[in-house]
Formats: structure tokens, C-alpha cells, sequence
């Protein structure tokens, strides 16, 4: 009985306390730099998504349950003030949820878009995270590494680059045409559509849907704060 | 067996993918390029060591009918280590490898390797073996992407090697992974018996 019941557990439970005791160290260690890493994603996702323009603080409001993070933010363009707003928003992907931040205009007009947070399969839908190299290998080895100015050079993921103009009032369309690159703008603008990612339709088909819920629930909260505060409905 | 052999068998004679035939489910899936390989094999490495010499520590002990739980409290502590560390300081290779860290607790080269061996053997030797086996399942990881990442991305370390050429998309998905486990599937077992026959 002693021997057979009473021993091994306590043996496990001891194992157990020994390994939560250890995490509880390496998780109070590396917590500061997770959550900064968090903080500067949001703040870089903030300046991609709304360029030029000043952000407010972050506003929250729960729907249904569910916390919903808006910012609203507001820039001079001939001397009349435009308002953007960026919110937060996730869809189901094929490895989790997508959690991406969304720029929109007065209009509807997505300014950009940043995906903060996936966990899609490398090589498939993690390409919704992957920067088009236009230099080869060849030329990195024959003129050296180029000192990566990330302030000055924003280098962003084609996959979220293609979102920038689309109207998320509208429906947006997901079309197959292989990696997306600028000259191919002006022709998915026209049907309002976008570039899935080879192989990995679910993902594309996430962030879109993602925005599309998170556009109804912007218009929601922007309707639901009074009229006369700061940056209320139009 | 002498120390040394104890580590290099993990790389060719007892390589736990191409002879073992486990870890299949990482090789597969984040052989896509080779900084994901890169990655993974020194988190899979630092588990398997660690969790080696722990094991082989605590061999003295595990009851039977304890093991299973005891071994899996234990990786799964170091994989808890590593998925916090990367997240911490290698933010881009966390976002990168995704779900495949936390994974590697039911990897089953790290239970293989406890039950197989840390259980019966020396510290030393435990983690020799760990040790090796990382590398081995490492080199086989490192192969395999290298030639996915060439031939499906038309990149080697998200480089570009060839301007304007479209890649072979079917090696970067998951069929690419099959036949490129294949042929070196094959490629070790035609080495293999050429030098026994001999």
C-alpha cells in the first residue's frame, strides 16, 4: 500500500513542484522581455497601419464578452483634420488564431494591415509574415550584408502589404495568383481583391474574415460612444 | 562501447529518423527552410540532453508504472524553458516555428531516447547519447530543408538565389517533405547494405 501508492506519488508530486519551481524562476526572468517584445510589435503595428497619422490612446470595449482594442488617430491633410482608426482583431486559422491589427480610413479604406501574432505551418501560411527579398543571395555575397536600417527601411510582408486600399466595407475577394508584388495593385484594386498565399487558402481566408469582423465590431463601438466625445461617430 | 561511439551513433547507425524512423512529424513539417531546421535542431538538442542526464539522474527512483508521468513532467519542463526563451529573445524564430516548440514534448525521440537509454544508462553516457541524437536528427533536418528550401522557395536562409525563376512550390508543401524523405531514406539503406554486403 505504502509502497505502491503513497511513495510514487509523493515522488511525482515532488518532481513536479521542483519543475513548476524552476519555470516560475525562467518565467519571471523572460517575462519582461516577452512583454516588451508585445509592446514594441504594437507600437511598430500602430505606425505601419495608421502612417503619419497621431494615435490616441488604446481604447477598450467589451462586446460580448469579448475585449475589443481600438485606437483612433488623427492627421492634417490640407489643413482639414482626417480621422483613422486601428483596431485588433483575430480569426480562426489552420494553426490557431491569426491576430492581426487593422488600419482604416474614415471611408472604410484599410491604411494597412500587421499581423501580430500566428502560429500557421512554416513555409505555408507563416508566409503571411514573410518579407520579398529582391536581391538575391549572389548579390548579398558579392557586395556584402547591407546595414539593415529597420527605422528607415520598413521592410513589410507582401502578404499584408496587398491589403492597403481595399475597401473592408466591401466584400473582399481572394484570388489565386501567386506571390503578390506592386505591380499587381492597381488590377486586384479594381475588384477589390487579394493574392491568397500558395497553399494555404485557410489562412488568407482567416485574415480576411478577421477584418470583416472586426470592421462591424469598429462601427459598433464608434456608434456606441456619444456623439460630442472625442473622436465619436461622424 | 567506447564514449565516442556512444555520441557519433546518433548521426548514421542509429539516426532517429532515417534509421529509428521517429520524429517524423517535425522533419516533415518545419523543413520548409533552413533556419527553421537550424532552430529546431538546437531546441529538440537541448531538450534531449537535458532531459538525458535528468532522467538518468532520477533513474534510481522512477518506479515503473511512474515513468511515463515522471519523463513527460520533465521534457515537458525543458520545452516550457526553450518556448519561453525563444519567445523572449528569438522572437522572429518563435513566430517562425509556431506550434512545432511546444510540440517537441511529444516528439517521440525524447521519450524514445529516456525510455531507451537514460533509464538504464551513466550520466555521462545519457548524455552523450542526447547529444548525439540532436546532432543526428539535426543533420538529417538540415538536409532536408536545405534541398526544400533551394528547390521549393528558391531561397537558401531567405535569401534568393535565382532572380525572377518560380520555384517549384510542391517541394516547399508537405508531398516536397515525402519525396524528399524518400530518396534519403533510400539513399541510406542502398549505403547501408553496399557496405555490409562487402
Amino acid at each position: 500500500m505504502i509502497r505502491d501508492i503513497v511513495k510514487p506519488t509523493l515522488t511525482l508530486a515532488a518532481v513536479a513542484f521542483i519543475c513548476t519551481l524552476l519555470l516560475s524562476y525562467v518565467q519571471k526572468f523572460t517575462e519582461p522581455a516577452i512583454k516588451r517584445q508585445k509592446g514594441e510589435n504594437q507600437d511598430e503595428a500602430l505606425k505601419l497601419v495608421l502612417p503619419g497619422f497621431s494615435v490616441g490612446d488604446a481604447q477598450k470595449i467589451s462586446m460580448a464578452g469579448v475585449e475589443f482594442l481600438f485606437w483612433i488617430g488623427k492627421k492634417k491633410v490640407d489643413y482639414k483634420t482626417v480621422k483613422g482608426y486601428a483596431f485588433i482583431t483575430a480569426g480562426a486559422g489552420y494553426g490557431g488564431n491569426i491576430e492581426s491589427m487593422v488600419g482604416v480610413d474614415e471611408s472604410g479604406k484599410i491604411l494597412g494591415v500587421s499581423i501580430l501574432n500566428q502560429s500557421e505551418t512554416p513555409g505555408l501560411g507563416a508566409r503571411c509574415v514573410e518579407v520579398a527579398n529582391r536581391e538575391t543571395l549572389w548579390d548579398y555575397i558579392k557586395n556584402g550584408m547591407p546595414a539593415r536600417d529597420y527605422n528607415k527601411e520598413r521592410r513589410i510582408p507582401w502578404f499584408q502589404n496587398q491589403f492597403e486600399g481595399i475597401d473592408a466595407n466591401a466584400e473582399v475577394r481572394i484570388t489565386r495568383r501567386g506571390v503578390w508584388n506592386p505591380e499587381m495593385r492597381p488590377q486586384l484594386l479594381e475588384t477589390n481583391a487579394i493574392s491568397a498565399l500558395t497553399g494555404a487558402t485557410i489562412t488568407t481566408a482567416a485574415v480576411v474574415q478577421s477584418i470583416r469582423l472586426g470592421m462591424t465590431t469598429l462601427k459598433k463601438a464608434l456608434s456606441m460612444r456619444l456623439p460630442d466625445t472625442d473622436g465619436g461617430a461622424q | 562501447m567506447s564514449y565516442w561511439k556512444e555520441f557519433i551513433k546518433g548521426v548514421w547507425e542509429h539516426n532517429p529518423q532515417l534509421v529509428v524512423g521517429l520524429g517524423f512529424c517535425p522533419t516533415l513539417a518545419i523543413t520548409t527552410s533552413l533556419s527553421n531546421a537550424l532552430w529546431m535542431t538546437l531546441s529538440t538538442a537541448f531538450v534531449l540532453v537535458c532531459s538525458n542526464v535528468l532522467i538518468s539522474l532520477i533513474r534510481g527512483i522512477a518506479h515503473s508504472h511512474l515513468r511515463i508521468p515522471l519523463y513527460i513532467t520533465i521534457i515537458a519542463t525543458f520545452v516550457t524553458i526553450v518556448d519561453l526563451s525563444l519567445n523572449a529573445y528569438q522572437p522572429a524564430v518563435y513566430r517562425s516555428l509556431g506550434i512545432f516548440i511546444p510540440l517537441i514534448v511529444v516528439n517521440c525521440i525524447t521519450l524514445g531516447r529516456a525510455e531507451e537509454f537514460a533509464q538504464k544508462n551513466s550520466v555521462i553516457r545519457s548524455l552523450l547519447d542526447g547529444a548525439g541524437m540532436g546532432l543526428g536528427f539535426g543533420l538529417t533536418l538540415i538536409v532536408l530543408s536545405f534541398f526544400r528550401e533551394v528547390l521549393g522557395a528558391n531561397q537558401l536562409f531567405g535569401y534568393t538565389l535565382i532572380r525572377g525563376m518560380e520555384p517549384a512550390a510542391v517541394m516547399i508543401l508537405a508531398p516536397g517533405a515525402f519525396f524528399t524523405l524518400g530518396l534519403m531514406l533510400w539513399a541510406m539503406n542502398t549505403i547501408n547494405s553496399r557496405r555490409r554486403s562487402k
